[in-house]
């Protein structure tokens, strides 16, 4: 009952909320707002998803940041990721979103464009300790909506105990797709199907752009269209035809049987591709004493595709009274070095130089820090915020993938699918 | 209401020499008995399993619950994960997201059956004009999705200043806003004899003594269904809370929760369900309680007549 309500509100709020946020927002004085003193300082809300380790650090840093800043007081609070967005919508429809809010990439464009968040570039924050490459990723046509905490970058996972105990040798960073699908098929034959290779990457939406970067291809171009076609899809989803149905790639019969749990952190596989951040996740979900990383195969070994993506970013709401302390709220958030020791990699790795610098790794977080050194000479700009609806489309992205293993489409049958509810889609939000 | 009554079917002679429920021999009995409990048992063993698991879970390590760890029970017993739970989020203890619920659910509690009971009065025994509009019009509320109220209501409570307090969530109980209680207890209402209230009002007795002396007491079954209905529904209401309140001071345990599972770091499931565990046993306490008033106020509605 509560499940089949909870999907329910989750339609109705996220309709509903589109139609009211395109009603209300526009207008925003230029003035620095209201600023406060010592004696009389300001309040301004902060809110943010996460769990009970987020909120302890978080706790921490603010607590820091009154102590630095005296004239501010910051009220800090959080609900969990799913409910985040839910309210967010609903506050937004009715006026009353927090002053500083921590904020997903996936939902900068919707909201930037209903001009619900300040920009950004408006306000002082310093930006200078960050690369370059990654700024573009909080900007939409100009206007900077959000500032990236910290980043993360795509990886290929793999499980050095498992390796071993197969006899099998680590990867030693460079490899091609034909190499990575010889490596899974090892894996796979080896373990006589006990430990399967890994998942499907083609069914994961980011490796696909990666692989299309690496073919000097942008998923979407700058007006918000498909920048690839039928066939780079078909092309993409050939890659592993020989490995479906083989101890080679988890059957998706197995994953769904596994979720909410990944198959890599249920220790049925040896490898996954996906984000550096899943670190710490993946060692509390498989119990295993060491993951490693390696960069994602690539038939051009001088163009990995590779990019930093903010893991998040902070933004302030475009009707916040306290635009000034806001803004220096956001500045030490992401660029103190000593919020950096607070945090360490539970944001990801810090995006800014001197909270980097500032800041000492151990253990699993040195691991993601170095492996983000190590791929910094394959490092190319980051893609604009992703179109409205992207979530969307990577939900169908992964599903028609899914329905290719399971075999009820072919590969012609899921692109033709795929593109179907794509152009529908970019034609809705245009 | 309706008094069906059962057509008394004359089965034909040749047969009802027949048919006599004596004859079946005592080993076709017990056959016929076991088989039955069997069946009975099997399935309450499938429909129990969930909370089974649960249970045998919240006693596991994080790392062995799902994925493929598909054992019942895991070597590695310990209450850590209680332990954890209590512990609370973020520097709020659990048992404030346990009082905070039971503030509300009790609040929930008791403005519903004050106000619900007063508008079933007025709809059931009192001839007013439009009494029949209101009614349609009360009924029609329940047709009325919830989710299309959502960002109204939401504007209304924001304008007032009463986003991240108890009010929005509890004001609406108070004034019989929940349809679906004050349906049931005009239905249960109708049922008693008019003639108990005549009576009292040739003896002088005016609304409010007839209200409190006759009706309430007899209104038994019915205030205690809609109260273990709406302690439930409270205890259980995600959306209300997740909209309204701000602060984690005042989360109530459905939000807490959701706190312990995080898709962009590690999940606690283990924590999430001792904790699940623990907020589970409220709602069984009420229910084992009063279970059995609950059927008796639900099978008592419309029924009679």
């Amino acid at each position: 009952m509560i499940n089949r309500r909870h999907f329910l509100t989750t339609v109705a709020v996220g309709t509903a909320s589109a139609a009211a946020l395109a009603a209300c927002g526009t207008g925003s004085s230029t003035s620095a707002g209201e600023t406060g003193s010592a004696e009389n300082p300001v309040t301004i809300n902060y809110t943010w998803w996460g769990n009970d380790d987020r909120a302890e650090r978080t706790r921490k840093a603010i607590a820091l940041f009154e102590e630095k800043n005296p004239d501010i007081k910051v009220n800090g609070n959080f609900t969990d990721f799913a409910g985040y967005w839910q309210k967010r919508a609903t506050e937004a429809a009715g006026g009353g979103l927090p002053d500083v809010m921590q904020w997903d990439l996936s939902y900068l464009r919707d909201y930037g464009q209903r001009n619900q968040l300040l920009d950004l570039g408006t306000v002082n924050i310093n930006t200078d300790a960050f690369e370059k490459s990654l700024l573009p990723s909080g900007q939409i046509r100009g206007k900077t909506y959000g500032i990236p905490t910290s980043t993360n970058a795509f990886a290929v996972y793999y499980d050095p105990a498992k390796l071993a105990s197969l006899g099998i040798a680590e990867p030693d960073g460079t490899w091609t797709y034909q190499e990575f699908n010889d490596f899974l098929a090892e894996v796979g034959a080896k373990s006589n199907g006990e430990i399967f290779g890994g998942t499907d990457y083609t069914g994961v939406w980011w490796m696909f752009n990666i692989w299309l970067r690496q073919n000097n291809i942008e998923a979407f171009t700058e007006d918000g269209k498909l920048g690839f076609t039928k066939d780079d899809m078909k092309k993409w989803w050939n890659q592993t035809a020989a490995l479906r149905g083989t101890p080679a790639i988890v059957s998706e019969e197995r994953v769904t049987q596994l979720a909410p749990k990944s198959p890599f952190g249920s220790n049925v596989t040896a490898t996954e591709v996906t984000w550096d951040n899943f670190m710490a996740g993946y060692l509390a979900d498989s119990g295993a004493t060491e993951l490693k990383l390696a960069p994602v195969p690539s038939d051009d070994p001088d163009n990995l595709g590779l990019f930093l993506k903010p893991s998040m970013l902070m933004v302030a709401s475009a009707k916040t009274k306290y635009k000034d302390a806001a803004a220096r709220f956001i500045d030490f958030m992401v660029n103190d070095p000593e919020v950096g020791q607070i945090f360490k990699t539970s944001r990801g790795v810090p995006a800014s130089k001197t909270q980097r610098d500032g800041t000492t790794f151990e253990g699993t977080d040195k691991l993601v820090v170095d492996y983000e050194k190590s791929i910094e000479q394959y490092l190319k700009d980051a893609p604009e915020p992703p179109i409205v609806g992207f979530g969307t489309l990577e939900a169908s992205f992964k599903r028609v993938a899914s329905d290719l293993n399971y075999g009820k489409l072919t590969i012609d049958g899921a692109a033709d699918a795929w593109f179907k509810e794509a152009e529908d889609l970019i034609k809705q939000n245009a | 209401m309706t008094s069906t009554a059962t057509p008394t079917q004359s089965l034909p002679d040749a047969e009802l020499a027949h048919y006599n429920p004596k004859s079946e021999s005592a080993g076709t009995k017990r056959v016929k008995s076991t088989v039955f409990h069997l069946v009975a048992l099997a399935l309450t063993a499938v429909v129990l399993y969930p909370g089974l698991w649960m249970i045998a879970s919240a006693f596991k390590p994080n790392s062995e619950i799902g994925g493929s760890n598909t054992s019942l029970w895991s070597n590695n017993f310990s209450f850590d994960n209680f332990v954890t739970a209590m512990d609370g989020i973020g520097g709020v203890s659990t048992l404030q997201f346990f009082t905070n619920s039971l503030i509300l659910a009790i609040g929930a509690v008791v403005g519903t059956i004050l106000s619900a009971s007063v508008s079933a009065y007025a709809f059931a025994r009192i001839k007013f004009p439009g009494r029949s509009i209101f009614f349609g019009m009360m009924i029609a509320t329940l047709l009325l999705p919830f989710h299309v109220v959502i960002i109204p209501q939401y504007i209304v409570f924001q304008q007032l200043g009463l986003v991240d307090t108890y009010v929005p969530l509890l004001i609406g109980k108070f004034l019989a806003a929940d349809a679906f209680f004050v349906f049931l207890m005009v239905q249960f209402m109708r049922n008693l004899p008019a003639e108990l209230d005549e009576a009292a009002r040739i003896d002088g007795a005016g609304h409010v003594r007839i209200f409190t002396s006759i009706m309430l007491p007899l209104m038994k079954p019915a205030l205690i269904s809609t109260s273990i209905f709406s302690f439930i529904w409270s205890w259980n209401d995600f959306l209300g809370p997740l909209l309204y309140l701000n602060t984690p001071d005042k989360y109530p345990l459905p939000l807490a929760l959701r706190l312990f599972v995080d898709q962009t770091q590690s999940s606690d499931y283990g924590a999430m369900i001792a904790m699940s565990v623990l907020a589970l046993l409220p709602v069984l306490i009420f229910f084992l309680v009063f279970q059995r008033y609950i059927v008796e106020g639900v099978s008592t509605q419309g029924l009679k007549g």
